[in-house]
């Protein structure tokens, strides 16, 4: 099931949904609306990489090009499942925000790294509306989460190993 | 909870679900099969902007298909018009268009409960590809809701065609920051 804005609401002041900070503006009818912070992580060739402020005049995304962000708000659960995506007004610019992981486990409160691509030359703004984050109702028993990516408040890189 | 093709087919026919026009043969397992429309949008700035409103052309797709290039970008739609007040639908490709290298959506395949129109595909292709009016590109999926549902009244309500970003409407940025 998935949760209803109402839902989402009832759930923050309960404190089984966590966003910090909330604004009532940012509830749709079946998901809330998050922004981008202003840290952005920029690879360059051979991989390397390096942080840049977006400041209020927008920062210009290339196409085809893989760019790091995060959340402005702490998002998370201890009992629903979450997805994290895009808003349609930002997938209809060509904008994506994750590449295919958009799942969300119960247990993880954090500001969520995003993983931008652009399908066309667009400039995003820090504090921008850029996506949106569903709430599932889980079946079975709660596992505790392996601590891992959960730990990080700004955009993170793979920490994958062989 | 997601539903069965059997259960779409009866939530459509009971009117809790608006698929237009309804055609059973497009049912599958736990969706049912959205068509391609006959026109496509680009834009026509080389930088977007969601702060502002972006020019852009409607085309028609020609009857011998339209072929998108590699790491090419384009709006099309829907030929059904679908929506729910019950349940919220979520797109996603057919695993057939994805294995062409075809995204569907960009990472946008949630529809409010309440929103009714047709869908706005959100194409880009990894590798060049030809597409055609009519051939099946997507599916939806229904799913439960839980708590007090409040309909979609947004700005996309009623979409006929591809429709543009309209983020200029609401663009706001965060005063702190500015």
């Amino acid at each position: 099931m998935i949760l209803t804005g109402n839902q989402i609401r009832k759930e923050v002041v309960k404190g089984d949904v966590i966003i910090d900070p909330f604004s009532e503006d940012q509830i749709n009818p079946n998901s809330y609306n998050y922004r981008l912070g202003d840290d952005l992580i920029v690879f360059g060739d051979d991989n390397k990489q390096k942080t840049v402020k977006i400041d209020e005049g927008g920062y210009v995304l290339e196409p085809g090009v893989m760019y790091l962000a995060a959340t402005k708000e702490v998002l998370g659960s201890n009992k629903f499942a979450m997805r994290l995506i895009g808003k349609s007004s930002i997938g209809r610019l060509g904008l994506f925000l994750q590449i295919s992981a958009d799942l969300g486990h119960v247990g993880s409160v954090h500001n969520w790294t995003l993983e931008l691509v652009a399908a066309h030359k667009i400039r995003i703004y820090p504090g921008m509306i850029i996506g949106q984050i569903t709430f599932w109702e889980s079946k079975g028993k709660i596992s505790v989460p392996v601590e891992t990516y959960n730990k990080f408040n700004e955009p993170q890189e793979s920490l994958f190993k062989i | 909870m997601i539903l069965t093709g059997a259960q779409i087919a009866r939530e459509i026919e009971g009117g809790s679900i608006t698929m237009i026009p309804f055609d059973k043969e497009c049912l599958t397992t736990n969706s049912y099969d959205l068509t391609l429309g006959d026109e496509y949008l680009v834009y026509a700035s080389e930088i977007l902007d969601p702060s502002k409103n972006n020019k852009y052309e409607v085309k028609k797709i020609p009857n011998d298909g339209l072929v998108l290039k590699k790491g090419e970008f384009v709006l099309c739609h829907s030929k059904e018009l679908l929506g729910s007040d019950n349940f919220v639908p979520i797109i996603h490709a057919k695993s057939g268009i994805a294995r062409l290298g075809l995204f569907v959506h960009i990472t946008a395949d949630l529809i409010d409960i309440g929103s009714k129109g047709n869908v706005t595909f959100q194409l880009y292709s990894t590798l060049p590809v030809r597409i055609y009016s009519g051939m099946k590109i997507g599916q939806v999926s229904f799913w439960e809701t839980k708590g007090e549902i409040e309909l979609y009244k947004g700005k996309y309500q009623g979409s006929s065609g591809p429709r543009a970003s309209e983020s200029y409407k609401d663009f706001k940025i965060e005063d702190d920051l500015r």
